[in-house]
């Protein structure tokens, strides 16, 4: 019944937001002025459009991984408490890793149950790229790829570098 | 009794020339070509380096580098302020012990202090030139060097700004005390550096040391966020007296979260319902009736041209609304209450039947005013 009242989270009032929101908005602010003064190595990072809470990433694959050279675009979501619940970091460019669910999602301890109120969007992409270079089959998501990649580190490394060179390039 | 005191005094006089000795062999390594040519510049002569590196070598190792700089600083015989920046810029790095954070906090707020005295040049003492010497320090801030770093060491890893009000863990790491508030009731009670368990109690204390050094080093900063939580604390102080105007407003506003504050009322109301009697839910059942007939007569007339003149206005004022809501809300119960004390309770109806008979009243109410906004 009181449904009426529901909804709606994209008409904006011209009262005060709440306190959480604008925290979060703030926080989020503040973070894309830090990234844009000390980007991190390879990754880059930004808004999507006037959205604050939503936004567009790329990594470049790391030398010396199968992902080498390939460029990986991400999507990252902040929900409305952002630093107190972890964002949503989806690849948008398909990936063939163990800890990348087939849709996209990306499978880390740190935005689950590890999240920390202390990280940042910049040590986020620090942590995606470093699954590039280690990635942890004990955990994996795809189970296929995370017993190839356990049995048969060649075949694995094969066909991560073909789907590189097939999506990300 | 007189060769006694020559004989104790006698070994304190000879060690004290080696150490003469150790220090200027020192000042080569202490002091940077760099830096050496700069104080050149400044116009400074060996014996005044010479000077300063002796002081410096008095004062612990870790706070050399700095203290050396502001001894030079105070001792320039000029006061050219480009001249005193440019010493001050002097590309020596600042050596902030990162591992070490509460005690680098503190020294480099200290520091900060006593070089600010030398700047100013001013020899008052006591309270007066503390406050003085914050004003001075925000104003000159971006000229030092070591600013930047020291806003880097004290802000919240949470907010990322300033640390309000900081409160620190048992662990060593300070936050805002809202933010760690937050952050123990959202993520769990442990620290959001270092995951170690955090205890209440503690969380909720300020660093007074902490919390005063930072208003000292941003005091411009500290006071716009002062001023900004005190709108958020009279903002909540005009609702919190009549919490159910929140409902009314997230109605009206469909604002961000209408759902907490409508539940909340919800089962604010229903608590009340199920702690006093069946007659309160009778009298819930008749505030409806109440409400149903009050929608086609007089007062729909008198509230809607209330509501008609503030949306003419357009933008709505808070304390404006707040009242009005007020207004609504003693309305209606007093309708409500004059009525149940002269009709006797009917003792049929449960309990049960009250929170949907509400929710009905205040989806009533609400098309009500939605209809009177339309108007």
């Amino acid at each position: 019944m009181i449904s009426g009242g529901g909804g709606g989270r994209s008409s904006s009032s011209s009262w005060a937001p709440t306190t959480s929101v604008s925290a979060s908005g703030k926080r989020i602010q503040r973070e894309m002025v830090e990234l844009n003064n000390d980007p991190p190595p390879h990754c880059s990072a930004g808004p999507k459009g006037d959205n604050l809470y939503h936004w567009i990433a790329t990594i470049i694959g790391t030398p010396g991984t199968p992902y080498q050279g390939g460029i990986f675009f991400l999507d990252i979501i902040f929900p409305t408490d952002y630093p107190f619940m972890p964002p949503q970091v989806v690849f948008k460019t398909r990936i063939y890793h163990c800890n990348v669910e087939p849709d996209g999602r990306v499978s880390m301890g740190i935005l689950k149950d590890g999240w920390s109120p202390a990280l940042t969007i910049t040590k986020v992409l620090l942590a995606v790229r470093s699954i590039f270079t280690n990635p942890d089959p004990y955990n994996a998501v795809v189970p296929g790829i995370a017993h190839l990649y356990l049995g048969d580190r060649a075949k694995h490394d094969d066909i991560a570098a073909e789907w590189t060179v097939r999506f990300a390039k | 009794m007189v060769e006694n005191g020559e004989q104790i005094r006698s070994p304190v006089i000879r060690k004290k020339s080696p150490l003469m000795e150790s220090n200027s062999q020192n000042m080569a390594s202490l002091i940077s070509p760099r830096f050496k040519s700069a104080a050149a510049m400044a116009g400074w002569d060996e014996e005044a380096l010479l000077l300063a590196a002796l002081i410096v070598e008095d004062t612990p190792d870790r706070d050399s580098k700095q203290k050396k700089r502001l001894v030079l600083s105070s001792k320039s015989p000029l006061s050219n302020s480009s001249r005193k920046r440019r010493a001050l810029r002097n590309p020596q790095p600042i050596v902030l012990d990162l591992d070490e954070e509460e005690t680098s906090k503190k020294d480099s707020g200290k520091k900060k202090r006593e070089k600010k005295n030398c700047v100013g040049e001013e020899s008052k003492v006591g309270e007066k030139e503390l406050t003085k010497k914050g004003s001075d320090v925000d104003s000159n801030s971006s000229g030092l060097p070591c600013m930047d770093k020291l806003r880097e060491e004290l802000s919240c890893a949470i907010c990322l700004e300033i640390c309000f009000e900081p409160s620190t863990t048992p662990c060593g790491h300070s936050f805002c005390r809202k933010c760690l508030k937050s952050a123990a009731d959202k993520c769990g009670k442990k620290c959001p550096k270092c995951r170690q368990l955090i205890s209440n109690g503690r969380s909720c204390t300020v660093n007074t040391v902490l919390w005063n050094t930072i208003q000292l080093l941003f005091p411009q900063e500290i006071e716009a966020r002062k001023v900004a939580a005190s709108a958020i604390n009279n903002r909540q102080a005009v609702q919190n007296p009549i919490p159910e105007t929140t409902f009314y407003t997230s109605t009206r506003n469909r604002s961000l979260q209408p759902y907490p504050y409508s539940r909340g009322m919800n089962s604010r109301r229903n608590e009340a319902v199920t702690t006093q009697d069946e007659e309160d839910a009778a009298l819930a059942r008749r505030l409806q009736r109440e409400i149903d007939r009050e929608n086609n007569n007089r007062r729909t007339s008198a509230l809607s041209s209330i509501v008609r003149a503030r949306s003419r206005r357009g933008v709505s004022n808070q304390d404006e609304d707040a009242a009005f809501a007020l207004r609504l809300q003693r309305n209606e119960f007093m309708q409500a209450f004059r009525n149940s004390s002269q009709e006797p309770s009917s003792s049929s109806s449960s309990t049960l039947l009250a929170g949907p008979n509400l929710r009905a009243m205040a989806t009533r109410a609400m098309n009500l005013r939605n209809r009177d906004r339309r108007v």
